[in-house]
């Protein structure tokens, strides 16, 4: 009510300058927000919406080719899909190893550049983005070449395990460590130069202070630097676990080059695929990607929550 | 903020609910697409090796506009599959004539839902009398002709025929022959191999050849699956014996690594294309060793009893009409029956019978088997002895690279390894929506 009266009073006071700055101001949100909104709806908000309609359809079957409304039976396919449960304890298992090595890897390894701002620093921020740059397919490559026991420059290692072909080496016991390789290589890069990003912000005059205090390097780092860049690990952390839960590509080729040996439904997206494109039952693969987003969104949500990631969610943390 | 959100994700299951109620079924569910004429170009999906039987079309046939597209082939791949989803639901798209990458396609292609493959019966009944009916069976699908063979590829017996002589060993004849002997050469001569077990087409090698139940249509919606009938036990045994003497591979025949093991297999079930294809191309196996013979029989049999591994099928679009349905039609008589492809181009022995002959007198001429006339013998011969075999909505053989190697890589038994089969397979029937019976 009060803030209602002051405007009015603004109004009444001066009705040019202010006004024409509301104006101005609302001109320029809605320019910015536009084009994101558009991409939003687009590439976001519609799929999602479609997804919802899709699930809710009854797939044909040879037995009974028509469709129509089918309710929730979707979402029992996909729950009661023998292959459910496995794809999620299967990305469970390279999340518990591949998350906690990602993220004290990242922050580790930013905090010893922020502490290096020599030369050698420079070298070796060069250095540890050099993984990041070698994105997607590239890396895939790359980790091919790596894990062949044939050609690889490790390949003692594979034989001394044992395995003298793709099919030894790509084990379902050894998926989760050549993931989690192959993920923290791709991703490490850039998470560092985000991080880097939040320690760079930090105040001079608050590290000094710290210093003055009798701060080694080690308790900056523990006790001054990292509660500050708490909302940056949590990006990092809710942006690998999105990631980690879209895993598709790497199984999908891995399976590629093992002739086989790996699942076609090895991660819940590549159960996704199948329900659409092997079992012909678009609204199981609409439900199933409902199931992941709803999953995505949850964790997202407590991390965010968590992290303090935005300004307003530092007091409820 | 937590009720705001309540309210949203509410308001938008209702707007779901409300537009899923008003939504049709999609085209798979309407009326199928009425069939099209564009008069143009016809276009043509193959995979990498059958390009040249696409180019040597275009020589062929200039009048005929034609635009190639090259797909995976992989065998067990699903980016075909997955196009043809799409253009099934948007109720357009479909290539006028394609090479099946895998022989499993043919079910869904064939399939209610889909109803891709054409009706050859009548179209091409001409065509279709040229082909023996056993090669041609595995197109037949509920009376009607669906498809053509490109090439027929029975499994005749491999084996290296300097090291026989070398050593003394016998030729096999039986499948317990073929055991023993692949025991004791492993003994006499470790390193050596009598058959690989990696690949999706194994399946076909060892448990088709032992009339095991994995792929049996009992009609559109129900398949036989049994492995513990007595085909399969016998086959297991067999193979049990020979993989705890390690005479054999957990490589497939297709393994990119597999250069090694396949020069030193010395013997092994597989098909009519292996020795030009395998032996020859892919695992460069010296001239003057490799020959095929007659497949193994099981004793006590009259005949022998053999799988049957890929010869690939062409198919026809059902969604075509007028000249682009006999261009297309041109296209497919040509891949499947003209010498200037099947003869003189294609690794592999022709599914068209009057064919056949010419291609056998190639093999002579390319001189690379010891020998040559017993190989053609046995080429000819083999293609009454495949046993039934069925091209299901699941795929056999990718069930089989996911389960039985990693199995046996893990230090699993053979019977460990065929009951994770076995469970998958099942599954996987039961999840595209056959109902199981044994």
């Amino acid at each position: 009510m009060s803030h209602t009266t002051t405007l009015l009073t603004g109004k009444s006071r001066a009705p040019f300058g202010p006004m024409r700055t509301r104006r101005a101001e609302a001109l320029g949100a809605w320019t910015l927000l536009v084009p994101y909104t558009l991409l939003f709806l687009v590439g976001a908000a519609i799929p999602i919406g479609y997804a919802f309609v899709t699930a809710l359809q009854k797939a044909p079957t040879p037995v009974d080719p028509t469709g129509g409304f089918g309710g929730l039976q979707s979402f029992v396919t996909v729950f009661t899909d023998h292959r459910f449960w496995n794809t999620f304890q299967n990305i469970f298992v390279v999340m518990i190893i591949w998350l906690p090595i990602m993220v004290l890897g990242i922050v580790g390894l930013a905090l010893l550049l922020h502490a290096s701002p020599s030369r050698f620093g420079g070298a070796m921020r060069f250095i540890y983005y050099i993984p990041g740059a070698l994105g997607g397919i590239a890396n895939f490559v790359l980790w091919v070449y790596l894990i062949d026991p044939q050609r690889s420059p490790i390949a003692f290692l594979w034989q001394g395990m044992g395995a003298n072909s793709f099919k030894e080496v790509i084990t379902a016991g050894n998926m989760p460590g050549i993931l989690t390789a192959m993920l923290f290589f791709q991703g490490v890069g850039t998470w560092i130069i985000v991080v880097n990003g939040g320690l760079n912000g930090i105040s001079e005059e608050v590290l000094e202070a710290a210093r003055l205090d009798g701060a080694n390097a080690w308790q900056l780092a523990w006790n001054v630097k990292l509660p500050i860049i708490r909302p940056w690990i949590g990006y990092a952390a809710l942006m690998n676990v999105a990631y980690g839960f879209q895993l598709f590509l790497e199984p999908y080729l891995l399976r590629q080059i093992s002739s086989g040996a790996v699942s076609p439904e090895w991660a819940p997206t590549q159960l996704g695929y199948a329900f659409a494109f092997t079992n012909r039952d678009f609204p199981a693969a609409a439900a199933m990607s409902i199931v992941l987003l709803a999953i995505t969104l949850a964790i997202g949500w407590v991390i965010v929550r968590k992290s303090g990631m935005f300004g307003d969610e530092k007091e409820t943390a | 903020m937590t009720k705001k959100l309540m309210a949203a994700g509410g308001t938008t299951l209702v707007a779901a609910l409300a537009l899923a109620g008003c939504a049709g079924g999609g085209s798979q569910g309407g009326d199928p697409p009425a069939q099209t004429d564009s008069g143009g170009p016809i276009t043509v999906w193959v995979d990498p090796p059958r390009v040249p039987a696409a180019e040597a079309f275009t020589e062929a046939h200039p009048d005929i506009e034609i635009e190639i597209t090259q797909i995976d082939g992989t065998v067990g791949g699903q980016t075909v599959r997955q196009a043809f989803a799409n253009f099934d639901t948007a109720g357009e798209g479909w290539p006028d004539a394609i090479f099946f990458p895998t022989n499993d396609d043919i079910a869904w292609a064939t399939s209610s839902t889909s109803n891709y493959a054409a009706d050859l019966t009548d179209l091409m009944s001409e065509v279709i009398e040229g082909y023996d009916e056993a090669v041609l069976s595995f197109c037949e699908i509920d009376g009607q002709i669906r498809c053509l063979r490109n090439d027929a590829a029975p499994d005749v017996l491999w084996y290296d025929e300097v090291f026989f002589e070398e050593n003394g060993y016998e030729v096999p004849t039986t499948w317990e022959g073929y055991a023993d002997l692949a025991v004791t050469i492993a003994e006499e001569h470790p390193g050596k191999i009598s058959g690989m077990l990696g690949d999706a087409y194994a399946v076909n090698r060892y448990l088709q050849a032992a009339n095991c139940p994995t792929n049996e249509r009992v009609s559109e919606t129900e398949a036989r699956i049994d492995l513990s009938a007595e085909g399969c036990g016998k086959m297991v045994d067999l193979l049990s014996q020979m993989q705890e003497a390690d005479a054999l591979s957990n490589q497939g025949i297709f393994d990119g690594d597999a250069a090694e093991a396949g020069q030193n297999m010395v013997m092994s079930p597989g098909a009519a294309w292996w020795g030009n294809y395998l032996y020859r191309d892919t695992w460069g196996v010296e001239a003057g060793r490799i020959s095929a013979t007659t497949p193994l029989a099981w004793e006590g049999d009259s005949e022998p009893t053999t799988g049957n591994e890929g010869g690939g099928l062409w198919g026809l679009s059902s969604h075509i009409t007028g000249e682009q349905l006999e261009n297309a039609i041109t296209f497919l008589e040509f891949v499947a029956t003209d010498p200037a492809w099947q003869v003189e181009l294609s690794t592999g022995l022709p599914g068209y019978g009057p064919v056949q002959d010419e291609w056998l007198e190639q093999v002579a001429t390319d001189d690379y088997f010891a020998d040559i006339e017993g190989s053609q013998t046995a080429f000819k011969e083999s293609l009454g002895y495949v046993a039934p075999y069925d091209y299901m909505m699941y795929d056999t053989g990718s069930v089989w690279t996911q389960t039985v190697p990693p199995t046996l890589i893990g230090g699993g038994s053979i019977e460990d390894a065929i009951a994770a089969f076995g469970e998958e397979l099942t599954n996987q029937a039961e999840s595209v929506g056959y109902t199981i019976t044994q």
